[in-house]
């Protein structure tokens, strides 16, 4: 077998070229970081602050103010910000003005001021010392003040974090009728709050990190120490640490680099807007990742259920909660099937239709110039089209496109033929069942798969539909997500969480949470927790009643 | 990189299967004509003639469109003559522009000199064969006519005359009992067993079959020509033999358990057709018994029904009264299954199946019986009759207003 | 071998799915009429015995595939040469399965279409499922069980709700005899379908749970001779034995019988998906274990490399064993079952029992 041997020794060369390769590697970060920050800050206030202006390149929203301070002779500092990301009212109240009004102090240097600005005189929570440039452009640019003295190498950046943003709205997304109204906004900071105001415990922990090598984005990690799989937070840090892009601008960046397998239009990431969903699935022990500069905060593992489930499931009754999920089980199997179901039956299965409905069919479909399968991908066309343009139009045209749309798909084109009425009812169907799953990543890949299943109905009817359907279950159970099989708990099936699946047991029966994502303490409630009556009440307890009367 | 081309290539491949495939099977339904009914005849020269009843979806379903059609007729009937029924069938392509497409045929319509001559054994092979023909098709015999008139006369109510046929025997079979709706799988099936003949109901035109096939037929009040249920068509060896009509009839449907209800006209006090029994629940129990080392059958009857009618003066209050009643529609009831049985046992053919049932419960008995059953030995069979008839209720009222009329007159 | 797992629920599945898959829709035991269901749950005893045969064999070499055992056993060459044997009768059998399949859909729905492009279909869909290994498999058969379980019950509900059962025809039971009852579980339902879990022994050492195979096995035949043993009994009280014997296909005649309200007629879809679902399963597990038999034969490290050229043989294979349907199924009743089926099922695998038994008892007393 000479070939073992090759492929023997390439494996070592492949080892040598690895090495040789990580050195370099380690070489070049340690050059860009040197080229990046120039190191320590100088004792000068004059060159730090050129230096300052040539990095930002004099931008006009980097405010530099410089005062004297001292009553022997007077020191010069300079406290430097961004307009519009502090709030100035804090920079003016607590900074200058505290500084200004101390000008009195007795002091030689600079080290002693800044010692003495530091535990005297800012009227702030959160302040730290820093001393190299990279740390002080981050700071700076992350809404912090920075205090530069001169004659010290050592700068304060205080937190005055502030600005204009957005307030807290009602999602706009995910909405229910019954349940919290609050949905998440751009800033970082609230949305951790958000969900810290629903968990009061220490072992919800927080793990920050930069992502995105220009635009430096925060991003954090959010799980409840105990419950969460430690396997699970392990890998998502290893994921997440191996983001090699310029620029995190919205969740999605982020979920496209860490999910498991690309070749599939299923999301295998959850994102959501809402904090008690965040909370929700916490709880269940999954890992929320928060991500600045946008309302969507992604949830690992997800599973292919947990798309067809709302949190509002949770908050009504059990049974009725499990019929709604029935009812979306059913929507997706519609909005998945609908045409090709159609276009299979009227062009392949005939014998299946009732003879009634099918001579009603055939005299619609007699004028119809085209075959079904064209005449179903033409109207599953024009409402794709027709969504996709509801959604980008300015609203002040809202109601003509669906006036158009209305006239010309509903009634124009049936009455010119080109189209059959009863065509324009299962588009319409499947349309309105494919907006019925609670998640639009879903829905949307559902859409697509929909038109792979029509070619396959057109080409070979039921047959084709059934080879389609087993190719995407096969697929389905073949996706992970963070090592998660997809379709559980329905398969590989785990009796203990089937209750939250289809199925919603009630609160005081849902004992366990699922296994395969949190691992330790895996009971959610006490037992015997099944409400009753109070006994008096009870047939048995009869005598009781005479007692009270 | 190599592997990346290898999929495209795969995915082009599994295109280009699937859309050159596209044709294969492909019906689109304009390109169809829906047979609703099927007619066989056989013409001088010896070779089957074939009727096609075509749908016009347009003409049927026209109504709900709203206006443009309902205008002609709902079917269109087309006829071609063929050596072998597959024959005719293909030679029917050359005058029909659409494939013709039986998946949705209801009816099947065979000629009763057709039946007669030359039997159905050779017919229905190439029906049951047919992957498209669906096992259910109702089976009935055109009664005095040929299977064509059948299939071309026009009705109302009921726009298709498949229909209109299909939906007749089904009525009649619960409502009256003297007719069976037998499907094509049921012909078969008996055609095959040793112990059994079939029953075939027969249709037959009351009136004119060529006015039947204008369209004016069905504008008028009264049809020119209508498709009527009558008598059952019994069969040997595959080929027609008699018809069972009236009474007769009705007691094989007893037999055959196939009767849902149905009226019984009771003799009272030496006057015929006094009372009118209208059963609403029965059930036939056939069992066999061997005696003496020949075979004996027992029909068991129980029906349950109300008094419906009485034509003179009868005190229906008194509980004696009602079970004398009952005593009366047992007499009648086995007077009617025994005529019906002596008529099959002159014809020497087994229509109930009682072969059927020696065989199921004598396995060994019937090697002997089996080989000469409807020769010899079904003739000659003793078949005992049991009736067990209840009154339930007699309607609205108990004694009828006759007994007060009478009285004061 | 493949490093993973499947659950005794997860075997149990596959065990039910492979069995029953294409047995339903083909008719068993014709030969003995109204007694077909007894002939069935006769061979169910026989495969029980067949199973612990096969569970035997298992319990001397629970980490290892069939094929390297039998090395074990019988030496290098004699292990390879027996090795290579099964990973053709396997993929006999799947490409016998496959043919099966093809006429069936294309007698009742698709005459126009070419066997081979019907056959193509399915195969691509088996190849795509395989190579993604075992757990995929397995997954996928949990979710079409539980969709072969709708469709039986509701099946079974709209047969009885449409009245055509007639318990009469099922009497009278035993007509030719005990001795031909016998016979034809000796000869037939013996071999298919109980005998084929033979393809389990190179599925059973990927169980988690090595202790539960005994159990989640006998509970799968089970379940699969009561439902066959079901079916059989409605097919011969809805059609009679004459209509029985001249169907090819029982079951879709069956289903073709039902009429409810007028308008649930014709359900031939009912049938079509559980012959998609059935034989995939069947040729899915027959393909699956060819694979990784070679793979390990030859020591081939990546063996969803295998999948391909493996598909494409037995899809060749389906299409060249017999001219026509008939010849192919008289080749399976005479041929395959006393020269193929009958020593590759019990012979082999009884022989090797015996040979593991001394082997391992001569290892134990040293």
């Amino acid at each position: 077998m000479p070939s073992f041997f090759k492929r023997h020794k390439r494996k070592k060369i492949d080892k040598v070229h690895n090495n040789k390769k990580e050195q370099t590697k380690k070489e070049d970060s340690k050059e860009n970081s040197s080229q990046n920050a120039a190191g320590p800050l100088n004792r000068s206030l004059a060159a730090n602050l050129e230096v300052i202006k040539q990095k930002t390149g004099s931008s006009p929203d980097v405010i530099i103010r410089r005062l004297m301070v001292g009553g022997g002779p007077p020191v010069e500092i300079a406290i430097g910000y961004v307009e519009g990301l502090v709030e100035e009212q804090s920079v003016n109240d607590f900074l200058i003005k505290s500084i200004l009004n101390n000008d009195d102090i007795e002091v030689k240097n600079g080290e002693e001021i800044l010692n003495k600005i530091e535990k005297d005189i800012i009227a702030l929570g959160s302040i730290e010392r820093v001393n190299d440039w990279e740390k002080l452009f981050q700071s700076m640019l992350s809404g912090k003040t920075i205090i530069l003295i001169d004659g010290s190498s050592e700068a304060i950046s205080a937190n005055t974090r502030g600005g204009e943003k957005r307030s807290i709205l009602e999602p706009s997304t995910q909405n229910t009728i019954r349940g919290s109204r609050e949905s998440f906004t751009e800033a970082i900071g609230t949305n951790i709050a958000l969900v810290r105001r629903i968990i009061n415990n220490p072992n919800l922990w927080i793990e920050p990190r930069k992502l995105g090598t220009i635009t430096q984005t925060d991003v954090s990690v959010m799980y409840i120490n105990g419950i969460v799989k430690d396997e699970i937070v392990e890998e998502v840090r290893k994921r997440l640490d191996n983001i090699k892009l310029d620029s995190i601008l919205e969740s999605g960046y982020i979920e496209q680099m860490i999910q498991d397998q690309t070749m599939t239009t299923f999301p295998t990431i959850f994102h959501t807007e809402r904090p008690d969903m965040v909370a929700g699935n916490l709880l269940e022990g999954r890992v929320a990742i928060f991500i600045n500069g946008t309302p969507f905060v992604l949830l690992a593992p997800a599973v292919f259920i947990q798309f067809f489930q709302t949190p509002e499931d949770y908050y009504i009754r059990s049974d009725i909660a499990t019929a709604t999920r029935f009812l979306r089980v059913i929507t997706f199997f519609i909005s998945l099937m609908g045409p090709a179901i159609y276009v299979a039956a009227t062009t392949f299965h005939q014998e299946m239709i009732p003879t009634q409905f099918l001579l009603i069919i055939a005299a619609q479909r007699d004028v119809v110039p085209f075959p079904a399968f064209v005449e179903a991908l033409i109207m599953e066309v024009t409402f794709e089209i027709l969504r996709e343009a509801g959604i980008r139009m300015p609203k002040i045209i809202g109601p003509t496109i669906s006036i158009v749309g209305a006239l010309v798909i509903g009634q124009a084109s049936v009455q010119a033929g080109i189209v059959s009425p009863a065509m324009v009812i299962v588009v319409s169907i499947t349309a309105i069942a494919s907006f019925a799953t609670p998640s639009f990543p879903m829905a949307i890949s559902i859409r697509l798969i929909r038109f792979l299943f029509m070619l396959c109905a057109a080409t070979f009817g039921f047959y084709g539909i059934v080879l389609a359907f087993i190719t995407l279950l096969a697929h389905l159970c073949g996706l992970r997500s963070f090592g998660v099989p997809y379709m559980s708990p329905l398969t590989p099936f785990i009796p203990e969480n089937a209750g939250d699946t289809i199925f919603r047991r009630p609160w005081w029966d849902l004992r366990e949470r699922p296994r395969l994502i949190g691992s330790k303490n895996t009971v959610r409630k006490g037992n015997n927790q099944k409400p009753e009556p109070p006994a008096a009440r009870e047939m048995s307890s009869r005598k009781g009643d005479g007692d009270e009367i | 990189m190599g592997m990346r081309y290898k999929k495209i290539l795969l995915f082009l491949l599994i295109i280009c299967i699937t859309t050159i495939s596209g044709c294969w099977n492909k019906k689109e339904l304009n390109e169809l004509s829906i047979i609703s009914a099927l007619g066989i005849d056989k013409n001088e020269e010896g070779e089957y003639v074939k009727t096609f009843q075509i749908i016009n979806p347009k003409n049927v379903a026209g109504a709900l469109q709203g206006g443009g059609g309902g205008q002609g007729p709902a079917v269109t009937v087309y006829s071609a003559t063929g050596k072998t029924i597959l024959d005719s069938h293909y030679m029917g392509s050359t005058k029909i522009s659409r494939r013709l497409y039986m998946a949705h045929t209801n009816l099947l319509v065979i000629s009763e000199e057709l039946a007669r001559e030359e039997g159905i054994i050779k017919i229905l092979d190439a029906f049951e064969r047919d992957p498209e023909i669906r096992p259910t098709t109702t089976i009935v015999i055109a009664h005095e006519a040929k299977a064509e008139d059948i299939v071309k006369s026009l009705t109302a109510i009921d726009n298709i005359p498949a229909d209109k046929v299909v939906k007749t025997l089904e009525t009649s079979e619960r409502v009256w009992g003297g007719e069976l709706k037998v499907t094509l799988q049921g012909v078969i099936k008996k055609l095959t067993d040793s112990g059994t003949d079939p029953l075939i109901t027969g249709v037959r035109v009351i009136g004119d079959p060529e006015k039947g096939k204008k369209i004016e037929n069905i504008q008028a009040s009264e049809l020119d020509a209508t498709l009527e249920a009558d008598g059952l068509a019994i069969f040997k060896n595959g080929k027609l033999i008699n018809w069972l009509h009236g009474d007769n009839a009705r007691g094989a449907v007893w037999v055959l358990d196939k009767l849902k209800k149905t009226i019984v006209n009771l003799e009272w006090e030496g006057v015929k057709d006094v009372i009118g029994y209208q059963v609403m629940r029965q059930n036939t129990e056939v069992s066999a018994a061997i005696k003496n080392e020949q075979p004996e059958i027992t029909v068991h009857v129980r029906a349950e029904g109300d008094i419906r009618e009485v034509r003179n003066p009868v005190k229906l209050s008194d509980p004696d009264v009602l079970r004398k009643i009952e005593k009366l529609a047992e007499k009648e009831i086995k007077r009617q299954i025994e005529g019906s049985v002596e008529f099959a046992k002159e014809n020497k053919t087994d229509i109930f199946g009682f072969g059927d049932e020696v065989h199921r419960s004598y396995p060994d008995a019937w090697k002997d019986f089996g080989k000469d059953w409807q020769e010899t030995v079904f003739p000659e069979i003793k078949v005992d009759v049991k009736v067990d008839a209840f009154i339930r209720r007699t309607g609205l009222r108990n004694n009828s207003y006759l007994s007060d009329y009478e009285n004061s007159h | 071998m493949e490093q993973a797992k499947i659950s005794a629920y997860q075997l149990f599945v596959l065990i039910v799915m492979f069995t029953v898959g294409s047995a339903l829709m083909l008719p068993l035991a014709s030969e003995v009429k109204q007694s077909a269901w007894l002939a069935i749950l006769l061979g169910m005893g026989g495969g029980f015995l067949l199973y612990l045969i096969y569970h035997g064999l298992y319990q001397y070499y629970p980490n290892i595939l069939p094929t390297e055992y039998v090395q074990k056993l019988l030496g290098k060459t004699f292990g390879r040469v027996l090795g290579f044997i099964y990973i053709l009768y396997f993929m006999y059998l799947a490409a016998r399965v496959l043919r099966d399949f093809g006429e069936m859909l294309l007698t009742f729905a698709y005459e126009d279409t070419p066997l081979f492009i019907a056959n193509a279909l399915l195969i691509i869909v088996i190849v795509y499922t395989v190579r993604k290994g075992i757990e995929v498999i397995a997954r996928t058969g949990e979710l079409l069980f539980v969709l072969a379980g709708l469709l039986a019950i509701s099946g079974l509900i709209l047969i009885i709700a449409s009245g055509v059962i007639d318990t009469a025809n099922l009497k009278p039971v035993l007509e030719k005899g005990l001795g031909a009852l016998l016979k034809t579980t000796a000869t037939q339902t013996l071999y298919v379908p109980f005998g084929e879990v033979v393809v389990f022994a190179m599925i059973l050492p990927y169980l988690n749970k090595s202790e539960k195979a005994k159990r989640a096995g006998l509970l799968a035949l089970t379940l699969s001779g009561v439902t066959l043993a079901l079916v059989a009994a409605i097919n011969i009280s809805v059609l009679g034995v004459s209509l029985l014997s001249r169907s090819q296909f029982p079951l879709l005649s069956s289903i073709q019988m039902i009429q409810i309200a007028g308008f649930l007629e014709r359900l031939d879809v009912y049938f079509m998906l559980t012959l998609i679902i059935g034989g995939f399963c069947k040729i899915g597990i027959y393909t699956y274990v060819a694979i990784i038999g070679t793979a390990d034969l030859f020591n081939i490290k990546e063996s969803s490399q295998l999948s391909f050229p493996i598909g494409l043989i037995i899809l060749l294979l389906s299409i060249i064993i017999a001219s026509n349907f008939s010849e192919h199924i008289q080749e399976g009743l005479q041929i395959v079952t006393l020269y193929i089926l009958f020593p590759m099922q019990v012979i082999i695998p009884v022989l090797l029992l015996v040979i593991a038994f001394f082997k391992n008892r001569k290892k134990n007393n040293n």
